[in-house]
């Protein structure tokens, strides 16, 4: 694999022009002070000076709404997009995120098309965090402010130039032969070491998970559930600011001769999400879907894919109207 | 900002005692710098929890609809007069509930103070003396308590609820206001190309994750509009044609009853202006009627009666 | 890459009216693409996805045999937006079909033995497949005794009376029809279907029995059955599900760790009792 390289922070922005040249590249950029993902036509559009966006990268594989197909006279045809992509910015959190929606859209049995299509064409290049939020919990759930899963390249911040590894051979194609990157020196890679150690140290919220999936086995009638969600707004924000959610509605739009059908982003929280036709509703109240919610995170999804559907990114506990805090709610199970 | 967190804990450890109300809603320290969390006590054992301070922000009264307990609810002006449209709209029966009324001086508008900050992380926050207090990572600062209010507290009229069971603490006198209305004006002046321009800007941020919807103590039906199926009115997308006409419409329902308590733009997550929307209806509404929503428990919203000599000029 | 989204056009070749109250039809329909036609190919008890353009999707057992060829049957209760569209069709209309999905009955638990069929109302249509099925000549060596105890309200919610008058004739299959209450022209059996199971009384013995009827008549049935000596890992039951994509992607139909679309929705009692009561 190629040796570790820098880039001078100073180039940052002319390494994203020439990318732009050969690669679809979204990256962090601000707008009306929220940090999103989008598509860049320059390099100067990117933002790097955050510590995690406010909303996700993972809309450039599964966004809020997108056409899954168009239909005429009864024939469906689906959109097709070729060219390669950049994912550019994401935390270490937000691209683990992608190995656990992958195994939810990328099974042997069905491909998802419409992600996994995005999702195969596209090279990650992450940047690790040297200060983790005091809402980070990464650590607690499998991950790290360095770590490297789901990435194709990893960028390290060392305060006037990024240490650059690669990862993958996707990431090696990126950038070999760049002129833009220099040899990295042994100094470097240590001081990375030494960046990485101290914000690993650095993380404040420590929730013990081990045990926890076996802990929620025994709690499916536990009282715990109804005073929990009695704050509970049963909005959607925890869900739409979470990277690992995946859950979506599927609607018609026209009408029989022609039209559309879309998909959006769905919330388990609504009390609409599992409503029969028949009226009947097996998720009747906050209760059921709040329980939903955590087992479906923390026990049935380790139960199906042997990993905690959760990343640690802490947006729900940042971002929740009434301040329910999932930090506090683990702890709470744990203790019970 | 008084510290009223005794009074009320007392407050609440009578009701309860007696047997007054099933439950006590209040708020409790949140777990994070310059957040508070909706509270539910239904013991006086644990009525120690209850606190009160420039944190506390959310409408309480959105938690009233649909409860068969009876409840004691700390209010504030704002969410008082929400209490009140729910009990006109019979919505929460007035013998149901304790509207348990502290006097306000307006509530930290969090989304100010980060920016002030340029959005750093707060790691710590103290209130005192007209001030607050913040620290972070390698950074301190203190900020005068009076400019990092909402923007629906430097206007308000209700600091101290207009209807209420008991007090907690002295009534405050109401912010003198020379024109309540001057940014909606200023918005109404502007172009129709401009304002078209202005709010598919703020709503193509819009998730359609319906936190205002439910945080709005008003935004109570059992199927929202935008839910229904037969017929489908408007789509589900994020679209900003579909994303904007859900917020008009929703403006619309609540015209003649939203309180301006600033619920909606706290929750939302993007920090859109929902609040233009709805101060435009309100202002139309006591141009034309002379109403304000929540302040009398006997009056009935303009939009949902009439007289006969209701203006009526805009209709052609 | 193949997308599991896109429907197969497909016509709808007749439709026939199923009961009194006319909200419940079966549609005979066929796939417009001829190798689709040739090829499509499922096991009783699973669904498929139909779509009616511009108004969605729905989620709706197989209730044809596996043995017929060139078609498919789907046997649909007027319930929503949806079903509604498709009561509202002709003859010709085309519509849109996914599938099949789900897990379908475990032919081979089932094979070599005895098979009990105990159904109520509307529920009756993969049943009926599975009916079918085994009695087709191809088939029905492979199995022994079969037993049918099916109910509706009244004679006119009886559903699939053509396939009732076939099977009353032969000898290979104890066929016991009965309704709530009966009218005076009714000559057949009256009572609830959990009443006329324990009246048949089929036997436990090498049997499987598989269930499928609203939520009361499963209640009253399942202790008959064991009763009888079934142990809960031989009854089998079909469960509904709100569904979109039917393919355990979109979370919603999911019953703790099971999707209701890919690992039902076809499940033992057995395994239904290690689940959480979220159905």
């Amino acid at each position: 694999m190629m040796a570790a390289r820098v880039i001078d922070k100073g180039r940052i922005v002319s390494l994203l022009d020439e990318l732009i040249e050969g690669y679809e590249v979204f990256a962090p950029v601000m707008s009306d002070d929220v940090v999103l993902f989008d598509r860049i036509a320059s390099g100067g559009e990117a933002r790097l000076d955050f510590a995690n966006s406010k909303r996700l990268p993972k809309e450039a594989f599964f966004p809020p709404s997108e056409v899954m197909f168009v239909y005429a006279g009864g024939q469906p045809e689906a959109p097709s997009s070729t060219g390669d992509r950049l994912l550019f910015g994401p935390r270490p959190c937000d691209a683990r995120s992608f190995l656990v929606l992958g195994k939810v859209f990328n099974t042997p049995d069905y491909q998802d098309a419409y992600y996994v299509e995005k999702r195969e064409r596209t090279c990650i290049v992450g940047i690790g965090c040297n200060r983790p939020l005091s809402t980070c919990f990464c650590t607690s759930v499998g991950g790290g402010p360095f770590d490297e899963e789901g990435l194709d390249v990893l960028l390290s911040d060392l305060g006037d130039r990024y240490l650059v590894q690669i990862i993958s051979e996707r990431g090696r194609r990126l950038l070999e032969g760049n002129a833009l990157l220099e040899e990295a020196t042994e100094a470097d890679l240590q001081e990375k070491e030494r960046i990485a150690t101290e914000a690993r140290e650095r993380i404040a919220s420590r929730v013990e998970t081990e045990g926890l999936s076996d802990r929620l086995a025994g709690m499916y009638d536990d009282p715990f559930w109804e005073t929990l969600h009695q704050k509970c707004l049963g909005c959607g924000v925890c869900t739409y600011l979470c990277p690992t959610c995946h859950c979506f509605d599927v609607l018609d739009e026209g009408g029989e001769q022609r039209g559309r059908r879309v998909r959006i982003w769905d919330t388990c929280q609504s009390p609409l999400f599992t409503l029969h036709a028949s009226g009947h509703n097996p998720r009747p109240s906050g209760r059921e879907r709040m329980r939903q919610r955590i087992m479906h995170k923390f026990r049935y999804f380790v139960n199906n894919c042997g990993e905690i559907a959760c990343v640690g990114c802490g947006r729900c506990v940042r971002n929740c109207p009434v301040n329910m805090d999932l930090r506090e709610v683990l702890i709470g199970i744990m203790v019970r | 900002m008084k510290d009223l967190s005794q009074q009320i804990k007392e407050v609440a450890r009578s009701l309860l005692q007696d047997g007054k109300v099933d439950l006590v809603i209040g708020y409790e320290n949140g777990s994070l710098p310059l957040r508070t969390s909706p509270c539910f006590v239904r013991s006086a054992g644990e009525v120690e929890r209850l606190i009160w301070n420039a944190c506390c922000e959310t409408n309480l009264a959105t938690y009233l609809p649909d409860r068969d307990e009876r409840v004691g609810l700390v209010a504030k002006g704002c969410d008082a007069r929400a209490i009140v449209v729910a009990i006109a709209e019979r919505q929460v029966a007035r013998e149901r509930v304790v509207i348990i009324g502290v006097p306000c001086e307006g509530i930290i508008d969090r989304r100010k103070v980060a920016s002030r900050l340029g959005w750093k992380e707060i790691l710590q926050a103290n209130l005192e003396d007209g001030r607050i207090l913040l620290a972070g990572d390698g950074f301190e600062e203190t900020l005068p308590l009076e400019d990092s209010l909402y923007e629906a507290c430097l206007t308000c009229e209700q600091r101290t609820p207009p209807v209420y069971d008991v007090l907690v603490g002295d009534p405050v006198p109401p912010v003198e206001v020379v024109d309540p209305f001057s940014e909606v004006a200023a918005l109404e002046s502007r172009g129709a190309d401009e304002r078209w321009a202005y709010f598919s800007q703020e709503f193509s941020k819009c998730i359609r994750c319906y936190a205002c919807r439910q945080a709005c103590p008003l935004c109570y039906c059992p199927e929202c509009f935008i839910d229904q199926t037969q017929p489908s009115w408007f789509g589900k997308t994020n679209d900003v044609s579909d994303t904007l006409i859900f917020h008009v419409v929703r403006a619309l329902h609540l015209a003649g009853r939203c309180v301006d308590c600033g619920a909606c733009s706290r929750a939302c997550p993007m920090g859109i202006d929902l609040r233009a929307l709805n101060r435009k209806m309100i202002k139309d509404v006591w141009e034309r009627y002379g109403y304000q929503a929540g302040l009398d428990l006997a009056a009935m919203p303009p939009l949902s009666t009439f007289e006969l000599d209701d203006p009526q000029e805009f209709i052609k | 890459m193949p997308n599991p989204y896109l429907p197969n056009p497909a016509v709808i070749q007749r439709i026939t009216d199923e009961n009194e109250a006319r909200d419940i039809k079966t549609f005979q329909v066929a796939f417009c693409d001829e190798k689709v036609r040739d090829t499509f190919r499922y096991t009783c008890g699973q669904f498929a996805e139909l779509s009616l353009w511009g108004f969605g999707e729905c989620p709706i057992g197989i209730a044809s045999s596996p043995m017929d060829q060139g078609h498919l049957q789907f046997t649909v209760k007027r319930t929503g937006v949806v079903t509604s569209a498709l009561h509202n069709c002709e003859e010709g209309a085309t519509l849109g079909i996914r599938g099949p999905y789900g897990n379908g009955f475990p032919m081979q638990m089932m094979e070599g033995g005895n098979v009990v069929i105990v159904a109520g109302g509307f529920a009756f249509t993969t049943l009926r497949s599975l009916t079918n099925y085994i009695l087709h000549p191809d088939n029905r060596r492979r199995f022994g005794d079969l037993a049918v105890i099916y109910g509706a309200r009244s004679p006119g919610e009886l559903i699939y009376k053509y396939d009732l008058e076939d099977w009353a004739r032969r000898d290979d299959i104890q066929l016991h029809v009965t309704v709530d209450a009966g009218h005076e022209d009714w000559t057949g059996l009256v009572g609830y279907v959990p009443t006329i199971l324990q009246e048949a009384a089929p036997s436990s013995q090498n049997a499987v029995a598989v269930v499928c009827g609203p939520p009361i008549m499963i209640r009253f049935s399942i202790p008959v059955l064991d009763k009888l000596g079934f142990p809960p890992s031989r009854i089998l039951n079909s469960l509904e599900m709100r569904m979109k994509c039917g393919i355990g992607k979109c979370g919603r139909c999911n019953i703790g760790d099971k999707y209701v679309c890919k690992d039902g929705p076809v499940f033992t009692f057995e395994e239904l009792q290690k689940m959480p009561r979220e159905y």
